[in-house]
């Protein structure tokens, strides 16, 4: 259908729409109208993507000049394939109402491992290799040797791209990842080098968030793209935390000694090539003299693995005397090592800032500032001159580069903590020094200054005022909306009580607690007999989640809910995870039912939807705060505090709230699904956590179902799943959930759309 | 209507919330919602089957009743099973009423074996003694859709292609023990033609509604009692026939019933070839049904005759199937502001509240929903059109 939008044709590809997908473009369009940032939450399975996609590829036909470009982030593979699905649609649409086929180029990026056509390259198994390997194959000082020696192994695809692709655009259409790979196939052509040469000309490019946060690739890969972009983040409940991983640096005792490792190498290798070759070290030196910025003027395949966000004053600036010439540097890092190794070999946990440790290396191995700010780009430069081509061996000195570049560029939001042990094993030695990154605006940043339109849009955003604080931007529009629904098909639930009165809390002091197990193993039991096919349940950690599911054992509960149903349980081990999820699946497919029992913030709770019959229940046993004991997050939890007024218990809780949102929402994956919600602990009643969860499972909550003892719980849960199974078809939800355009248009339903959005 | 008392006793009922029913609020809360719904579905039941088509009117039935440890839930007074059998007896009587040339077996699953309670048969009197025999089953254990399914493919895959192959499972567990892959069972079913509806006592299980939708059957969980009723005698209409089943002619009996007094001198006693095989009951009498093929003796009708197999049906029966085929046109319903004159059903002569009536499209009487209702399911006739025919 078509739809008008404030004056905007947009171009919708499905016959009906639902109400709350015409609200969202309404607050999207005034978002890039503005040219400001946006924040917006709206619930899965209510059709996000395609909103997204349609209304902003109709403002990009209407202002060709305002917006060139849509970089759509997203966090995996299958999601990514997602959208371009959702694309093709759309496109498909476009070309069925204009008759004329458009000239839209639109492309998914991934990484070598998923795009590689090359044959030896694309059967290796881990991302890591395949880029060595790739690297290997494409670096120009190896493509400038297979000059004189014709021997030497080149990438024929890498090759044929670099003579011809180049000079002819990639023609206009969809591509996901198959399709480039075909195309790349056909043509000879490398597909992975030509995505990325190609997101530069693209109308709509979809890819990962690393792609624009991590500082190492952005720089490579997302560098050129036009100011006058729009740039979506989905998903982006945890975009925090992507870019705090992003900027912090681990470095253990292992770390260290593969960096011994590759120090020698190095020292080695300049050796060799000063017997050799004394002339090229000598154009090295004159190079960094010259200043670096001609340095950084490298050919495209020159890639090595770091390049964290620098001011680009240091750029201009010449290399310090100190760490010029290659066996200078050696000698430095050496010295930096040697440093590191002794701060490892501490007995007793020590926190500083980077001043503090900047100052405490220059008075033990008298080390400046300015070389270590330098340290990372100058083994750049060494890297490429001593031609090595396998960089995935020297990941450690890179990342040790990496940290001195960053502990001494930013003397704020980052911390320093060298723990000798793990907390839960105090016996055993294992130094690791965390370099903590505790401001996410600092990753983020780049991208908000540079882009017209920041949105940042997910399921899960609630409260929404945090996001901007937290990631330091000012956002025009900030919106959440609700879930139309013809009938209520979630009912949360918040069990506070066990049948014997005994106050369910996963809080540190009743943890242990005979009663609290006991009563939870009960709630779970009733359940399992109640609830058809699959029931999801999460526990806080995997620690809780080991001595619950033991003291069930020795009660026997486990032994009861296996009548009713089989029990897989995520473990840490990805393989064991998948192999158990699958079999959830199928137990839930031929009626035997089942249990899956797994962690908040791990990989079912995150990545994994449980449609339908694959999550009829969701039981959250618990509050998932996360372990706040760790020294990290108790320096991140003042630095929040003093930088930008947010007081700990609120961080938490917000955190804790956004898990325990996005675990119970996995059940609930569109309109026609229907799922309980159970949250398992008392704590959830208070309005303080309550009302930290988004609006669309808050406003389903009454206060009759507060703090519902188990057998409450179930007789409600009995009449809810009893009425949710009777016949729901599309007839019943037309006019009410589900839009015709001519209901659309009614006066009546445009004042009940602007109820949705709900304005913060 | 008897379900009154039922759901008067709300003391019996188990913990409800029932201030949070009474609430009433415009914003479409759950139960204005989903009753609103439920009254469509209900009007849709009566309009569906009001289509021109063929309908199998030979039917074979078997009944799965789950006897698992589920079946001891309470939700249900007294509880599931006995409320269960208690409601099979009036199927089964109605449904020979209304289809008396079809026949019903009755198999029970626990304890994840499947077995048969009764055979498929034409006879209500067994079934019922079956069922009332069953009431005090012990219930352990899992079901076995696959095997229940299994048993009765078996017997269900012999049956001529004429007639109706039908399967329903009333279902309380929610869970199923297999001991292989159902999925290929379901394309077994779905290529013998045979029907599976299933009812579910407690909630929606997945592999139920991949069963009915794969074999065209309905998928239905009940609410509470009456629904559950409901939802039963639904079961009762004859599905349409599909139209790859055969046509064939059927050879058929219609033995005349004879009463001979003991001091007729012609006449012999015989034994009644369905008391045959039970022991007890009366054996030897002198008056019955008699096959008009082979002179053998039953007591009533219908039966298959045991000696040379032919049908045996009253004709009576045979045209009270008939309103199968002959059914009474739909009313059509309007908004109740339409209305001119007064506001009175023409049935029931209460005063028309809700939202839509009903007219006969014949007479162009006016109905309440209740009374629409009534008149198609069980009257078959609209009584005003009857009344004009007689009064002139």
């Amino acid at each position: 259908m078509k739809l008008n939008i404030e004056g905007l044709l947009v171009y919708f590809p499905y016959d009906y729409i639902y109400p709350e997908q015409y609200s969202y473009m309404l607050e999207l369009k005034r978002t890039l109208d503005a040219k400001g940032h946006g924040v917006l939450e709206m619930p899965s399975g209510t059709g996000k993507t395609i909103s997204l996609l349609s209304l902003i590829v109709a403002y990009q036909r209407a202002f060709p000049l305002e917006v060139t470009k849509l970089i759509y982030c997203s966090r995996t593979v299958p999601e990514i394939e997602k959208v371009v699905e959702e694309l093709r649609k759309l496109m498909e649409f476009y070309t069925k109402e204009t008759g004329e086929s458009n000239n839209f180029l639109a492309l998914a990026l991934s990484s070598r491992k998923n795009l590689c056509i090359h044959p030896e390259v694309s059967s290796l198994r881990f991302g890591k290799e395949v880029d060595g390997k790739c690297h290997s194959l494409t670096a120009s000082y190896i493509r400038a040797q297979h000059h004189s020696n014709p021997n030497l192994p080149v990438c024929r695809f890498y090759e044929e791209f670099d003579s011809v692709g180049r000079q002819v655009p990639l023609p206009a259409g969809i591509y996901n990842l198959d399709d480039l790979k075909a195309f790349g196939r056909r043509k000879g052509w490398c597909p992975y080098y030509l995505a990325r040469y190609s997101i530069l000309h693209a109308n709509i490019v979809v890819y990962s968030y690393h792609y624009l946060l991590d500082p190492k690739i952005a720089d490579l890969v997302s560098k050129e793209l036009a100011k006058k972009s729009v740039v979506v983040f989905d998903e982006a409940h945890n975009i925090d935390n992507v870019c705090i991983d992003s900027m912090s640096v681990n470095i253990t005792r292992r770390t260290l000694d593969r960096c011994q490792n590759n120090v020698d190498t190095l020292q080695n290798t300049i050796h060799k090539i000063k017997e050799t070759d004394a002339a090229k070290l000598r154009e090295e030196y004159r190079r960094l003299v010259e200043g670096l910025k001609e340095a950084n003027v490298a050919r495209e395949t020159d890639i090595y693995l770091a390049n964290p966000v620098l001011p680009d004053e240091i750029l201009q600036e010449a290399v310090p005397g100190s760490i010029r010439t290659a066996e200078h540097f050696v000698g430095f890092m050496r010295r930096f090592l040697e440093y590191l190794k002794s701060r490892l070999r501490v007995q007793h946990v020590v926190q500083e800032s980077a001043p503090q440790f900047l100052k405490d290396i220059f008075d033990k191995v008298c080390i400046d500032r300015k070389p270590l700010r330098f340290c990372a780009e100058r083994l750049q430069s060494l890297l490429r001159t001593l031609e090595i081509a396998d960089i995935a061996d020297f990941s450690a000195v890179t990342l040790i580069s990496n940290f001195a570049t960053l502990v001494s560029t930013y003397s704020q939001g980052f911390t320093i903590i060298i723990e000798p042990f793990e907390d839960r094993t105090p016996t055993i030695a294992n130094p690791v020094l965390h370099f903590s990154c505790m401001d996410p605006s600092i990753a983020i940043k780049p991208v908000f200054q540079r882009f017209q339109s920041v949105v940042i849009t997910s399921g899960t955003l609630s409260p929404l005022d945090i996001y901007p604080r937290i990631l330091d931007f000012r956002p025009v529009t900030m919106a959440s909306f609700t879930m139309t629904l013809a009938r209520t098909c979630l009912c949360p639930l918040i069990v506070g009580r066990g049948n014997d009165q005994v106050a369910l809390s996963s809080k540190f002091e009743t943890r242990e607690d005979f009663a609290v197990i006991r009563n939870y193993g009960n709630l779970l039991l009733e359940m399992s007999a109640i609830v058809p096919d699959g029931i999801v349940a999460f526990f806080t950690s995997y620690v809780y989640m080991e001595n619950i599911v033991a003291s069930w054992y020795e009660q026997g509960i486990l032994e009861n809910i296996q009548r009713n149903k089989l029990i897989f349980i995520e473990t840490q081990d990805a393989a064991e995870t998948s192999m158990a999820l699958e079999k959830y699946q199928e137990a839930c497919e031929n009626g035997r039912g089942a249990i899956l029992l797994s962690v908040a913030r791990g990989k079912v709770s995150e990545g994994i939807d449980f449609v339908h019959h694959y999550g009829r229940a969701v039981i959250m046993f618990g509050v998932p705060y996360v372990y706040t004991q760790s020294r990290i997050l108790k320096a991140r939890l003042e630095y929040l505090r003093d930088q930008f007024q947010i007081r700990e218990n609120d961080f938490l809780t917000f955190d804790a709230m956004r898990h325990a949102a996005q675990c119970v929402g996995r059940a609930i994956r569109g309109k026609t699904d229907y799922g309980l919600m159970i949250f398992a602990d008392k704590r959830y009643a208070r309005a303080d956590k309550r009302g930290k969860l988004p609006r669309w499972i808050q406003e389903h909550i009454n206060d009759g179902s507060l703090n519902l003892t188990v057998d409450e719980a179930v007789q409600l849960s009995k009449h809810f799943l009893r009425q949710m199974a009777q016949p729901f078809r599309q007839e019943d939800q037309l006019g009410l959930s589900l839009l015709t355009l001519e209901q659309l248009e009614s006066e009546e339903m445009l004042q009940k759309i602007t109820q949705i959005a709900h304005q913060t | 209507m008897d379900e009154e008392p039922e759901r008067a006793k709300r003391w019996e009922g188990g913990y409800e919330r029932t201030w949070e029913v009474l609430k009433e609020d415009e914003s479409g809360s759950l139960k204005a919602t989903v009753e609103e719904i439920l009254y469509q579905s209900k009007r849709k039941r009566v309009i569906e089957s009001h289509g021109q088509v063929r309908l199998g009117m030979m039917r074979h039935l078997y009944v799965v009743i789950d006897c698992s440890r589920s079946m001891e839930d309470q939700d249900l007074k007294p509880n599931r099973l006995t409320s269960t059998l208690k409601l099979m007896e009036a199927f089964v009587d109605e449904y020979f009423d209304q289809n008396p040339i079809s026949q019903v077996g009755i198999i029970t699953t626990k304890n994840k074996r499947a077995e048969k309670l009764t055979d498929l048969a034409g006879n209500p009197k067994k079934h019922i003694t079956a069922l009332k025999k069953a009431v005090d089953t012990v219930c352990v254990g899992e079901p076995s859709l696959y095997n229940s399914l299994n048993l009765a493919i078996q017997t269900l895959k012999h049956m001529p292609g004429h007639t109706s192959r039908e399967i329903l499972i009333i279902l309380s567990s929610l869970t199923t023990c297999d001991p292989a892959n159902i999925y290929e069972l379901i394309k077994t079913l779905k290529s013998l033609k045979v029907r599976v509806s299933v009812i579910g006592l407690s909630a929606e299980v997945r592999v139920c509604t991949v069963l009915t939708r794969e074999t065209g059957g309905s998928y239905h969980v009940i609410l509470d009692e009456s629904h559950f009723k409901e939802l039963l005698m639904l079961h009762i209409k004859p599905p349409p026939a599909s139209s790859s089943s055969e046509c064939s002619l059927i050879r058929m009996g219609f033995p005349q019933h004879t009463i001979a007094s003991v001091t007729d001198q012609d006449a012999k006693p015989s034994f009644s070839m369905s008391h045959l095989d039970s022991s007890s009951g009366p054996g030897l009498s002198l008056g019955g049904y008699f096959c008009p093929q082979c002179h053998a003796t039953y007591t009533e009708l219908p039966v298959e005759c045991k000696v040379c197999g032919l049908t045996l049906v009253s004709a009576p029966h045979l045209a009270r199937s008939f309103h199968h085929l002959f059914p009474l046109q739909a009313f059509i319903e309007s908004p109740v502001e339409n209305l001119q004159g007064d506001r009175f059903c023409q049935a029931c002569q209460a005063e028309l509240k809700d939202k839509s009536v009903f007219s006969c499209p014949s007479c162009h009487s006016v109905f309440c929903v209740e009374c629409d209702l009534f008149i198609h399911e069980s009257l078959h006739c609209c009584p005003c059109c009857i009344y004009r025919q007689t009064a002139p």
